[in-house]
């Protein structure tokens, strides 16, 4: 935002002043090659995102039975959902979800890429890699495998005892295949900030008599706190749209594991299983506008350490 | 046969006034898309191009179950995309139907093989003289079980419920609560349905010919008398509740965990894949009975070749759904009985001596059909509701968290009846 703040301030008295050099055709062409270069973004994001959005809100107006076929229901499906007990134990469920697994996660990459920051040995690049390779497994493959894993009669954990899909701990396990597979993304992310952090702080730091825990906490960590945002952001926004692993686990316990378990499972049941398209659309799009919120609120909330101003 | 039966669907075609319906021939073979699931498959379509020059099948597996209703209502609300000819199991028929997305073929010569059908059967894929399915395979129930164990703890075969939950008890003590007697997998709607059925339940009660109106009865005292009674086999400790088709479940197959399958006939096939090491350790014997000495039977699962409405020749499409595993089509029988354990439901085959006498390898040289086919041949008739996705959801919902919860299974029943109730209303339906 603020890059785009002063460069737009640069131009604008350029543009407006009377010594202006530039002929009006130069600028044209070099607006023309601008929206060039974004082109292909634009096609993509009006084709992809912006029309697809259009038609799942204008079907999530409508309202259509089996029997009666469609009718204009203005924000009827709206108010359904608002009032549907299944998307709000959704809704109640992915927030205590993200409140718990976003910082154990965070915090796990944190920890990861600093330590990694801090070792030199080739080790750390070896460490590296294996604890970036989960994000490099297809989230429906590594659900599949921790559902093996989680087995009570074939899986390594089976001696415990402990009923891994149970209704009281299934949404731990969920966790873990979470924080499994999106720590390591984390920490590359955390490591690649640090990484632009000039060296010479820490040397300065190490003269006033900094240990490297010190240097760690107070200036490694609050010298990335723009990353970290980043990545507790896009945290946030996947909690909220919790899919692919309650979805594939669900076989293994539809008790626990409700077809209402999150917002978008349901709203996905809705459709494909149900034939409420209408319903869906009005679901996805509440859950939309929820993402829209939370992730401004906590951009809101640290907009300081952000640099997202 | 297949000459003959080309002749008729061509004959029917140029009498019927549906000429807007049939477009002209090409003149290179023409394309049938399907879609289906069964094991197997690949052999079965290769004999069928082999066997015809002017048809071409061009066969795509688009999942198992719920997956392929889901791409195929999909595709069907999308206006293209879908196949030409799809499997589609019993239960989803009256759903495909009322959305409008199956062509009657019984414009197409349908209602010339219908003597190759028993009567529920058909009645399953037809109202009158419509027809929205060619039915392929049933499910009809029986109670596998493992000799190696009953021998081993000295159970004797159950003729009754009754009985069944006595040996259940014998089980659990004589084997110090290691075996279950078998495990009820709540997370399967067919499976809960087909024992209800077997009881007499009713839950619905719709015809195709009159789709506003829809009798919903899931709670009836037949379908509470079964859920009652597994309630108290899984809280007592004699059934176990594992989810079926899960790795676990396969397990307990596998090892002595269960000493029962209450299986379709279809599932060996499944077993044979998932649980190979007990393969030769298993029997057949007939479902248990309410009654002493009654033969009531119910189906779970078994499905049907429908044409959808994209198919751009249906009298061709029609053609593919009769014959690829017709009644005659012995050849392709042969690979579906022999490699894939499919039951099959057209009655020529069910009482080919072949099929009659064949001895599994499976169940140790037993000739099991002399179990499944009498009991296919004793299933009632019975109709589903045309949203069953949603019907089996809250069946296996409301079970599985009162299994869970360990809260009543009969007030759980009442919670599906009120939703199915208000769903269906929801709906437009006229609900009784």
């Amino acid at each position: 935002m603020t890059q785009v703040q002063t460069r737009s301030a640069a131009v604008a008295p350029a543009a407006a002043g009377p010594t202006q050099r530039r002929p009006f055709f130069g600028r044209a062409r070099e607006a023309a090659t601008g929206w060039l270069f974004v082109l292909p973004f634009a096609v993509l994001l009006v084709a992809f995102l912006l029309l697809p959005m259009a038609y799942a809100f204008k079907i999530s107006l409508y309202r259509s039975t089996l029997i009666e076929g469609e009718v204009f229901a203005w924000f009827d499906n709206y108010q359904q959902a608002i009032d549907d007990p299944l998307v709000r134990e959704g809704v109640l469920r992915v927030l205590i979800f993200g409140l718990i697994q976003t910082p154990v996660m965070i915090g796990l990459a944190l920890l990861a890429a600093l330590l990694i920051d801090a070792a030199t040995s080739r080790f750390s690049r070896v460490f590296r890699l294996a604890a970036f390779v989960p994000y490099a497994v297809p989230v429906v493959i590594g659900t599949l495998m921790w559902g093996f894993l989680y087995s009570k009669s074939i899986g390594p954990l089976a001696w415990t005892g402990i009923d891994f899909v149970g209704s009281d701990t299934v949404l731990a396990s969920l966790g873990n295949i979470v924080t499994w597979q999106w720590a390591g993304y984390n920490m590359i992310v955390l490591y690649a900030a640090l990484q632009g952090v000039p060296k010479e702080i820490y040397e300065s730091a190490k003269i006033d008599g900094a240990g490297q825990v010190q240097i760690a906490l107070r200036i490694k960590t609050p010298m990335i706190s723009s990353a970290l945002v980043l990545a507790t952001l896009f945290t946030i926004m996947g909690t909220l749209q919790f899919f692919t692993e309650p979805l594939i686990l669900q076989p293994l316990n539809p008790g626990a594991i409700t077809q209402h378990y999150t917002p978008n499972v349901y709203a996905y049941n809705q459709a494909f299983s149900f034939q409420q398209y209408n319903y869906s659309a009005a679901i996805s799009f509440l859950l939309g506008a929820v993402v829209f919120v939370g992730s401004y609120i906590f951009l809101f909330a640290t907009r300081k350490r952000s640099a997202l101003r | 046969m297949t000459a003959i039966a080309a002749f008729t669907a061509v004959t029917l075609v140029a009498c019927g006034s549906d000429a807007a319906e049939t477009p002209e021939k090409p003149t290179g073979p023409v394309t049938i898309k399907v879609w289906a699931w069964y094991p197997e498959f690949q052999g079965v379509v290769d004999l069928f191009n082999k066997t015809h020059s002017d048809i071409k099948i061009e066969w795509t597996n688009a999942g198992t179950g719920q997956d392929q209703y889901t791409k195929l209502q999909t595709a069907l609300k999308a206006g293209k995309g879908a196949p030409d000819v799809a499997m589609l199991e019993l239960q989803e028929i009256p759903t495909f139907q009322l959305t409008k997305h199956l062509v009657d073929l019984g414009k197409y010569g349908a209602n010339d093989v219908k003597g190759d059908y028993v009567d529920w059967a058909w009645k399953q894929v037809s109202t009158g003289d419509q027809v929205y399915a060619i039915p392929v395979d049933a499910g009809p129930m029986a109670m596998m079980y493992r000799d190696d164990i009953f021998s081993k703890y000295g159970l004797t075969v159950p003729k009754t419920w009754d009985e069944y939950k006595a040996q259940a008890e014998k089980l659990k003590t004589a084997s110090a609560g290691k075996s279950f007697i078998t495990d009820f997998g709540a997370n399967d709607g067919g499976f809960m349905t087909g024992l209800m059925w077997q009881a007499g339940a009713q839950p619905y009660s719709y015809d195709i010919a009159n789709p506003t109106n829809i009798g919903v009865n899931v709670n009836s005292a037949e379908a509470k008398k079964v859920i009652e009674y597994w309630e108290g086999m899984v809280n007592g400790g004699l059934a176990d509740s594992t989810a079926f088709h899960t790795t676990d479940f396969y397990n307990g197959l596998n090892t002595e965990k269960y000493a029962t399958y209450l299986a379709a006939g279809w599932g060996p096939g499944y077993i044979q894949a998932n649980a190979a090491k007990s393969s030769g350790k298993w029997k057949v014997a007939p479902l248990p009975q309410w009654t002493a000495g009654e033969n009531k039977q119910g189906d779970w699962g078994g499905s049907s070749f429908a044409v959808t409405d994209q198919a751009k020749y249906p009298d061709i499409a029609a053609k593919v759904a009769m014959e690829i595993f017709g009644a005659k089509n012995t050849e392709a029988w042969k690979i579906g009985i022999d490699k894939a354990f499919l039951f099959p439901t057209a009655t020529p085959v069910l009482e080919s001596a072949d099929f009659k006498n064949k001895e599994y390898e499976f169940f140790g040289g037993q000739k099991v059909n002399e179990v499944f086919v009498p009991a296919y041949n004793a299933i009632g008739p019975f109709s589903w509701s045309p949203f069953n996705s949603y019907n089996f959801n809250q069946l296996t919902t409301n079970l599985n968290q009162a299994i869970e919860k360990k809260t009543s299974w009969t007030a759980a029943l009442d919670t599906a009846q009120e939703n199915v109730k208000t769903y269906a209303t929801q709906q437009g339906f006229q609900v009784q």
